[in-house]
């Protein structure tokens, strides 16, 4: 969004406009304008595996539909949503058979080929899953979905110098598995 | 150079994040299950705060000391139990402000956010 301040603005008017006058319109265009994006955090963490994703997206509006009362404005409501979406994540997968966290394993690599040809993109993909769990997220929040380190602490229910720590050590990880790829780049980018 | 080398490692990862999905109908299918939103009741509240007082007030109409101090209240007499009596009120009406005013300051409200 090009104007955060703008936004929130825009997300609490439409918070307060569901909570006083119970506005399911309001609700409606709140999740139209984050749904994108926690149906990609979700995605992320799923490993692409999309019905799973949507499911637990459907789940966190539902919550945030009901617990909208709970938001106190403290943090933007799209960190709110994503905290709600990664709760729901863990709950899944602490209630998943390993059965559904094998098949998550394996789906980067069934759904390769037409959308993922690039060697680059594939080669990230690749260093990316030979971090750790805890690190993938870490990165996937603060890098992907460009949250400061305080808001991916708050989303990841984890103390800040542990998401900053991890933060660091997954990108010394990527350095050194994508070194070959970051000189390639900076030439072509002229960076 | 770190630095450098960290912002390709950050176009290189955000460049292999898909990005937001496209809605195709999530938002409806989300909004056609939407429950109706319960208010909260304010019952359970006033109903604590009458059992609170009530309680509290038959504790101590049965104490000699409060007993004369609420004579010698209503007398214009500032005896002992009278002032005893006065402290302890204000103290217990000073910490429910102080817990109200706290409770306003963390409560999120709606109605500020409409311009």
């Amino acid at each position: 969004m090009a104007d955060p301040i703008g936004a929130e603005q825009v997300d609490h008017a439409l918070v307060a406009r569901v909570l006083l006058t119970d506005d399911r319109r309001a609700f409606e265009q709140l999740m139209r304008r984050h749904q994108g994006m926690v149906r990609a955090q979700l995605r992320r963490l799923l490993h692409g595996d999309e019905a799973r994703a949507d499911d637990l997206a459907q789940e966190t509006f539902l919550l945030a539909w009901r617990k909208l009362d709970q938001f106190r404005g403290e943090a933007r409501f799209a960190t709110w949503l994503y905290r709600i979406a990664y709760s729901c994540f863990l709950q899944a997968r602490r209630k998943g058979s390993s059965a559904a966290e094998d098949m998550a394993d394996d789906a980067p690599d069934q759904r390769t080929s037409p959308r993922d040809a690039v060697e680059l993109r594939l080669d990230v993909e690749r260093a990316m899953r030979r971090l750790s769990a805890t690190e993938q997220i870490v990165l996937l929040h603060v890098v992907q979905l460009g949250l400061s380190h305080d808001e991916a602490a708050y989303v990841l229910e984890m103390p800040l110098g542990t998401v900053k720590s991890h933060t660091n050590r997954g990108k010394t990880k990527l350095r050194a598995l994508l070194a070959d790829w970051q000189v390639t780049f900076r030439k072509e980018h002229g960076l | 150079m770190n630095d450098e080398m960290e912002d390709v490692l950050d176009v290189l990862l955000r460049q292999q994040f898909e990005g937001p999905v496209a809605d195709e109908g999530f938002c409806a299918s989300v909004i056609d299950r939407l429950p109706a939103r319960r208010l909260r009741n304010k019952w359970p509240m006033v109903a604590g705060i009458i059992a609170g007082v009530a309680t509290c007030w038959f504790s101590l109409w049965s104490a000699p000391v409060a007993h004369a101090g609420w004579q010698d209240w209503l007398s214009g007499e500032p005896s002992a139990s009278a002032v005893a009596l006065f402290i302890a009120m204000t103290s217990m009406a000073i910490l429910a402000l102080a817990w109200a005013i706290a409770e306003a300051d963390d409560r999120y409200d709606p109605k500020r956010m409409i311009r």
